[in-house]
């Protein structure tokens, strides 16, 4: 890769690249994101479209809120179990919506901890219309 | 408590980048690419199916804290490492370090590093960053991924410190306590360079190294039957570019930084050949680097049929050959 083909303009994300410079010496170039800088809107898009469909699944009753942020965050059940310290078997049954109401709110909070929201934000979903936008990255 | 004067510095990666810094920062004048060289960091492996990945992946460096422990052992440095049974020890353990103005590097969640864009934050365990000060209830770190010094919440680092699951941190930090004045650096990449082509082709697994890269080629066109729809397959395809480019690797999965530890080397052995051998990889790279851009294309587009996936696989299957052949001709340029 010469170096001047590798410079991305792309403030949002630097990344460094190492490169072929003028001389023919490896050097390392502070660039940007070729993906950000050209396919984040593309990104954003899939991501809108995946909240809008859990969303429906949740307020359908198919699926739990614990559901919709374990997809959201890309995890498996039994990565979400080990994360939050709750048995496989028990994971399996919070994510369905029968057994949401059930789950204690200490085990709710070890939810939330492992998707970084707080309690209250993981339940706003249960009253959100299907197009509102739920905050899926507040700090707890 | 404050901050401890650290020069910071971005790397392509991580691991090698927190490494290289604390070296650096200590006094030993090495490279990032020479410390990913000598500890064997390049390397590949495919998962198809496993339980903490909620969908095929492949890794393009080797296990996570061995570039540490491979770098500790042929150059003569001795690290201090520690882990802890629970959150508060292992915070006031950190408390007592910066206190001590010893800067440190801890393992975390990446998914917790707040200071970056959301879009980039996914749940990994093996994320290394290095602490240098402590100003109210806020953490001054030192991020390879990031231009600057940064501040990071202590709530967020403790979660990110002790996240569960799989390859869980448990607090891990470690820092250099022993720098030998001379070092052998000829002995060192000759033993991590022979380690580097032992990976790549002789590891008797299916999934790793050249062979691996075989399997990711074969396995592509299965993609579709892990997919939810066409959005999360195309966002999966896209992801192979992120591996390969944005999550510090240095761009073309680590290819690009490993030519450049070859073009090094080759003038600490005066080895001319390594420096021809060096120019091969960076062109390996550069087939990486289409596969990289072919694999956003056609995710953005969505033209993910049979067709496009068997087009990436025969790709893939070119770096294979490729790489093989190099990495036999590096193996016996040593021998």
């Amino acid at each position: 890769m010469k170096e001047k083909d590798g410079f991305i303009d792309c403030p949002q994300q630097q990344v460094i690249l190492y490169v072929e410079k003028e001389d023919g010496k490896y050097e390392p170039i502070q660039t940007g994101s070729y993906l950000t800088k050209n396919y984040l809107d593309d990104y954003e898009l899939k991501r809108r479209h995946l909240e809008e469909s859990l969303k429906k699944q949740v307020l359908s009753g198919e699926v739990s809120p614990i559901y919709y942020y374990m997809v959201l965050e890309e995890l498996t059940l039994s990565e979400l179990g080990a994360r939050a310290g709750i048995r496989k078997g028990k994971v399996k049954k919070h994510l369905e919506a029968a057994h949401f109401n059930s789950i204690p709110r200490e085990t709710l909070q070890l939810y939330a901890d492992v998707f970084n929201i707080t309690v209250p934000d993981m339940l706003k979903i249960l009253v959100a219309k299907p197009d509102d936008s739920v905050n899926t990255n507040t700090v707890s | 408590m404050g901050t401890i004067a650290y020069k910071h510095k971005m790397a392509a990666h991580c691991e090698s980048g927190a490494v290289t810094s604390l070296l650096n920062n200590a006094g030993l004048d090495i490279t990032e690419p020479l410390v990913f060289g000598i500890s064997s960091g390049i390397f590949f492996g495919y998962f198809h199916k496993m339980k903490s990945f909620a969908f095929p992946t492949f890794i393009v460096r080797n296990k996570p804290g061995s570039i540490r422990k491979n770098l500790a052992k042929r150059l003569g440095i001795k690290f201090h490492t520690e882990k802890f049974h629970t959150p508060d020890e292992g915070m006031k353990r950190l408390d007592e370090l910066l206190g001590k103005n010893i800067p440190v590097a801890v393992q975390v969640d990446f998914f917790y590093m707040d200071y970056l864009p959301e879009w980039e934050r996914v749940h990994i365990n093996v994320h290394f960053i290095v602490v240098v000060g402590k100003e109210g209830s806020k953490y001054i770190v030192s991020d390879s991924y990031f231009p600057k010094l940064v501040e990071l919440e202590s709530a967020s680092l403790r979660k990110a410190r002790f996240a569960g699951g799989s390859m869980s941190p448990k607090g891990f930090l470690f820092y250099p306590e022993y720098i030998p004045k001379d070092i052998d650096y000829k002995k060192a990449i000759i033993k991590g360079t022979k380690k580097a082509c032992f990976n790549m082709l002789k590891i008797p697994l299916p999934f790793v190294g050249i062979k691996g890269i075989r399997m990711f080629a074969k396995k592509i066109v299965e993609w579709p039957s892990f997919a939810r729809d066409t959005e999360h397959l195309s966002h999966e395809i896209m992801k192979i570019n992120i591996l390969l480019e944005d999550q510090g690797t240095g761009g073309a999965g680590f290819r690009f930084m490993y030519a450049t530890y070859l073009q090094q080397a080759s003038a600490i052995l005066g080895k001319p050949e390594w420096s021809g051998l060096s120019k091969e990889m960076m062109e390996i790279g550069d087939g990486w680097r289409e596969i990289s851009l072919f694999a956003s294309r056609i995710g953005k587009n969505r033209e993910l049929g049979p067709d496009r996936l068997k087009e990436l696989g025969a790709m893939l299957n070119g770096r294979a050959e490729t790489e093989e052949r190099f990495f036999r001709r590096l193996k016996n340029s040593i021998n």
